[in-house]
């Protein structure tokens, strides 16, 4: 019995070591929250891990079991065949384990450049993390299937032996009649109340003690909580939570942007002229500024931004001034929360080349003529009578 | 001895359950029509009726008190009967009964298509309805308690007792949570404001789910599981345990809906602390079920009945190990306001509700007509459409949930927001797919069962009035040697119902009267005012057409929300909201500051065609703004409810209040016509704007000093 034992809790305990150290050195949390997926998938992985520790250890209980009545049996012949099973299942359990280790840590090789692929995971990652799953999804369906040719075995012998009805059946899960402190069906008499509703008749078992204890745990923690939050005063409460996240948010921002020389202003801002460098930038003005300014910049609910007519000023500083703070009263909002500076130093540049593009139906010129400083080409095609309006705010 | 012969009533059951059929299917299809909605939102046509905003509480509404109510009063006419050895009380009030509610389901599904709505989620139903609702529950109480009290067996069966709490709960729940002052009708405002309107309806909110969704249900699992199994009930003491520590607990749970915000933290607190203890009562209820079926494991194998109802109490297990652990504060910030909460009461409502639904059905209707079922093939290619459906709607929720909230709370290392809110909408709508098909798998179930009910009652005989017999109750009852505490309650059910009701009353009272009460609960701000009429119009607008369903008031105290929406929500600010509007799902942003944040052009050609303004939003159309007028008529009855509620409207004021709605309404109209936006000022959308571009400008006024003394109360 102890021999069938080890046999029985050696590969179930190098199953459980090989998700243990999957644990361990495995689905490591992606470095920030950005990526959910990777986050999502690699919980998932894990529980489907233990899903596999689970059936494997199913399969290698019934296996033996089967093993040890073939042995009483017939002799080994058949024996080996079930045993090789057994170190099959015990093995690939293993194997898988550790393919899963090497898996993970491709992840997160892969993780440093999400930037772009599916679902903000690179396409590699999100490949292969997606494979993990479906062989685990395999390896399931493949002990689910040798569990059921094992327990089909198992079901007919049992109903032979009920058949038989001599020797009352040994317990096939003493553990969990022991976890719920279960009477043996066969002693049911004794807990029967007599009630009979409607033939509806009532035991009397004892609770099961894990529930009861669950119970107990659970007001004990319900007393340290409240006693933590509203007497001690130890945990936060919602305001004082969204403080400390806030002055955290605010060191870590103050901290990256020491180093990244992030730090563009309204007075340090230069127009880019580089088309490429402007992609983001149309993008950004495409999905966001084109709702009051359409597309193309010709100007809907805001104004137009190709003419040469400025409500708040047209040089790049000015622009990006406007950007950045908004003029709240007039329906343009600020959108410093929303962008980085240096997205918006390069939206900045975007609007201004978009400066005589002359898009169709384009909104009446609104403001004041701006001039360019340096070169005074952008009136070229302005009427006379704004110029001399501009002239005179000027 | 002497038996008694009667005859159980099987009309009223076999009525309730076609009723069953017949509004499960229509409430389904209603919430598969919006599921479709939320990635292809031509759906709602243009059309007002089938908008999400007013389909969502058909659905709602159709599910739960028209599927489910006519599932419990199914289960209970035909349980309660057999437990009790006694025919119905009255066969009058059962017909009364029946017609009675189906009147009020359809009156429901007429009103909210209509868009009469009170704006509390769960409770949108109208005064006339709620009073009809309040009743039809009374007389539905007379009959059951006549029934028990002419009954023929000495002791009432645990069946009984959750049938008991359900009724006295249901009560008191639906009538605390429906006053409000009529101003036509079919309009009227919810007595209470903001905090304390919030309160009171998620602890309404929170216990529909345990006393219409839960109770009856288990009620319903003790009976009809031992039948199906033939099996004696586990553990009786287990039942006592578990019966009177769930109604007790179940009741103080309800803040966890509103955790993080401007509810008292003490409150929230409670509410967290409650739910985790409530898992073992929970539990127990599964446990009991689950162990009944001890020695009966094959024949779940062979018996559709109860395959269906094993994974019904097993989908019970999981939704009400997972409640508890999304009341947990961390838990929470992540799931809430996101499609987790709506993939979690699936698993209670598909799973639990409809599965104990079906199961039921398979038992029931062969035993009513005399004759076997038609087909168990088919009620197993049921089970199984059912229980992939359930998946196949599940994880892509839960999925959508996560990934969406992890989205809104991502910061680029600049310390910007990193994602639009946009962005994080069109990033799940692939989930969104998946989760309707796992819908249309799991409805297509439930017409094959449809099928399968009509050939079995077509192949039986109906047995109106089943003959039955039994000893008549005893004179005198006669105990053997020790005796459980609990038989002496058993035998008395007016008792039951008081200690019943007094478990049930304790909790909502702690909770709800400080917060009425205290006044450092609900701090005010000076500088938070009444609406104008034009706002207080523009507002019911935002009600009628569901708004809050989709969009949230309620700015949480986290970094990422302050960054996307602004300061977040104090309680002051909500003290004229009736009702309140907090809602409790973000498909779109939270509105509680969106006062000024657009012009009010943005918003006119927003609502007219929300795409142009923001490409790829699924929020619907709603044109008919455009061409109907604002009710004037009405705006002096509104005052006047205001200020009858507490709203400090200057008296006579109802005299004035139009002209006052006009000159604001000619402001908008004539800015809209600065942007070349022709729209006459009395149109519906003018009083929308103006609504809108009140929401959270309030506080921006308040002096700095008042704001700062309102953080010092509220650490």
């Amino acid at each position: 019995m102890s021999n069938l034992f080890k046999k029985i809790v050696l590969p179930f305990a190098l199953v459980l070591l090989g998700t243990l150290s999957a644990f361990a050195d495995g689905p490591k949390p992606p470095s920030s929250l950005s990526n959910p997926f990777v986050t999502l998938l690699a919980i998932i992985i894990v529980l489907l891990a233990v899903v596999i520790g689970i059936l494997a250890k199913l399969v290698i209980g019934s296996a033996f079991l089967k093993l040890q009545k073939e042995k009483n049996e017939k002799g080994n012949s058949k024996g080996i065949v079930t045993f090789l099973t057994i170190l099959f299942v015990g093995l690939s359990a293993n194997l898988f384990a550790q393919d899963k280790a090497v898996s993970d840590s491709t992840t997160a090789v892969a993780d440093k450049a999400f930037a772009t692929g599916l679902a903000g995971v690179s396409e590699t990652a999100y490949y292969l993390l997606g494979s993990v799953v479906v062989l685990e999804v395999v390896i399931i369906a493949a002990l689910l299937f040798m569990l059921k040719a094992f327990l089909a075995v198992e079901k007919k012998a049992v109903v032979a032996e009920i058949a038989d009805a001599s020797v009352p059946a040994k317990p096939q899960y003493d553990w969990w009649e022991k976890v719920n402190s279960f009477k043996p069906i066969h002693q049911e008499a004794d807990i029967d109340l007599g009630h009979n509703y409607d033939g509806i008749r009532e035991l009397d078992n004892r609770l099961p003690p894990w529930w009861l204890y669950g119970f107990y745990l659970c007001i004990i923690f319900a007393g340290i909580y409240l006693y933590r939050y509203h007497v001690a005063q130890t945990a936060p409460l919602s305001k004082e939570e969204f403080e400390i996240s806030m002055a955290q948010g605010e060191a870590e921002k103050a901290a990256y942007l020491e180093k990244a020389a992030n730090n563009i202003d309204e007075n340090t801002v230069k127009l880019i002229t580089d088309k490429a460098a402007l992609e983001p930038a149309k993008k950004i003005f495409e999905t966001t500024c084109a709702a009051c300014h359409t597309a193309t910049g010709a100007g809907n609910v805001g104004p137009n931004l190709t003419d040469d007519y400025w409500l708040h000023g047209g040089s790049v500083k000015d622009v990006f001034k406007t950007i950045k703070y908004g003029w709240p009263d007039k329906g343009m909002k600020s959108w410093k929360d929303d962008f980085s500076p240096v997205q918006i130093a390069q939206l900045t540049s975007y609007v201004k080349s978009l400066h005589g593009t002359n898009p169709p139906n384009p909104k009446a010129p609104q403001g004041t003529l701006y001039v360019e400083e340096a070169a005074g080409k952008a009136t070229a095609d302005s009427t006379k009578k704004d110029s001399s309006i501009s002239s005179l705010k000027k | 001895m002497q038996v008694e012969k009667f005859y159980y009533d099987n009309k009223t059951v076999k009525w309730f359950a076609y009723a069953v059929l017949v509004w499960g299917l229509v409430g389904m299809l209603a919430g598969l029509w919006i599921a479709i909605e939320m990635y292809y939102p031509p759906l709602s046509m243009g059309f007002a009726p089938t908008t999400f905003g007013r389909m969502r509480p058909v659905h709602t509404n159709a599910v739960i008190f028209a599927f489910v109510g006519n599932g419990i009063f199914m289960g209970v006419y035909y349980s309660l009967q057999r437990l009790c050895k006694a025919r119905m009380f009255s066969d009058t009030l059962s017909k009364i009964h029946f017609w009675g509610w189906q009147l009020i389901i359809v009156s429901a599904a007429l009103t909210l298509w209509a868009g009469c709505t009170s704006g509390k989620e769960y409770a949108e139903l109208e005064w006339p309805i709620d009073i009809a609702i309040a009743l039809v529950w009374v007389l539905f109480g007379i009959n059951m308690f006549g029934t028990i009290i002419k009954r023929r067996e000495s002791h009432i069966y645990v069946a009984i007792w959750f049938y008991i709490a359900t009724w006295v709960t249901v009560a008191m729940l639906h009538i605390v949570n429906s006053m409000e002052l009529p101003i036509s009708f079919l309009k009227s405002y919810s007595m209470y404001a903001g905090v304390q309107d919030a309160l009171v309806q998620w602890w309404y909110g929170h216990n529909a789910v345990a006393f219409f969704l839960t109770t009856p249900y288990l009620g319903l699992m003790y009976y009809f599981l031992p039948k199906a199994a033939n099996r004696p009930v586990y553990s009786y003491r287990l039942s006592i345990i578990h019966f009177w520590a769930l109604i007790f607990i179940y009741i103080w749970a309800g803040p966890h809906h509103l955790l993080y915000t401007a509810l008292p933290d003490w409150a929230q607190s409670l509410g967290t602390v409650f739910s985790i203890m409530l898992i073992a009562p929970s539990w127990g209820g599964m446990l009991n079920g689950l162990f009944t079926l001890r020695g009966a494991w094959d024949k779940v194998r062979e018996e559709p009945v109860l395959k269906f109802l094993v994974v019904a109490v097993t989908c019970y297990g999981m939704a009400t190990f997972e409640g508890p652990m999304l009341s947990l504060k961390n838990v929470n910030a992540i799931s809430h306001f996101t499609d987790w909460t709506i993939a979690h009461v699936h698993i209670g409502a598909l799973g639990w509700n409809g599965f104990m639904t079906f199961g039921v059905l398979y038992f029931l209707i062969p035993k009513l007509w005399n004759t076997s079922l038609y087909s168990k093939k088919l009620a197993n290619t049921h089970f199984w459409l059912g229980t992939i459906g359930i998946v196949l709607y599940a994880i892509p929720l839960y999925w959508a949930g996560f990934t969406q909230a992890m989205m809104w709370k991502t910061f680029t290392p600049e310390g910007q927001l990193k994602f639009q809110f946009l962005e994080t909408v069109t990033h799940i709508l692939p989930m969104y797919i998946a989760r309707s098909i796992g819908g249309a798998i799991y409805i297509a179930g439930v017409v094959v069962m449809t099928y399968n009910l009509i050939k079995t009652i077509g192949k039986g005989s109906f047995v109106a009035d089943e003959a039955a017999e039994a000893a008549p109750f005893p004179a005198e009852i006669k105990t053997h040697g020790n005796e459980y505490w609990h038989r002496w309650i058993e035998r008395r059910p007016m008792q039951m119902l008081v200690f019943s009701l007094v478990a049930v009353a304790i909790g909502g009272a702690i909770e709800i009267i400080p917060t009425f009460l205290v006044k450092s609960n609900i701090p005010t701000i000076s500088s938070v005012k009444p609406y104008t009429p034009l706002e207080l119009q523009g507002r019911d607008i935002y009600i009628r057409e569901g708004c809050y369903l989709c969009h949230s008031q309620m700015i949480r105290p986290f970094r990422d929300e302050v960054a996307r929406y602004g300061e977040y929500s104090k309680a002051g600010e909500f003290i004229y909201d009736h009702p309140f509007q907090w809602g409790s799902k973000r498909t779109g942003p939270d509105l509680a500051r969106l006062g000024g944040k657009y012009p009010d052009s943005w918003h006119y050609n927003h609502m007219q065609d929300p795409q142009s303004m923001s490409p790829g939003s699924i929020m619907p159309a709603y044109p008919w703004l455009y061409e109907d007028d604002i009710n004037a008529f009405t705006t002096p009855k509104k005052i006047w409810a205001m200020r009858k509620l507490g709203v400090p409207y200057p008296e006579g004021y109802e005299d004035k209040c139009n002209a006052d709605l006009q000159k604001q309404a000619n402001e908008i109209a004539d800015r809209l016509k600065g942007d070349k936006l022709e729209i006459k000022p009395q149109k519906e959308i003018v009083a929308l704007i103006a609504y809108l571009q009140r929401l959270g400008k309030d506080i921006k006024a308040a002096p700095k000093q008042e704001t700062e003394k309102q953080l010092t109360i509220d650490n």
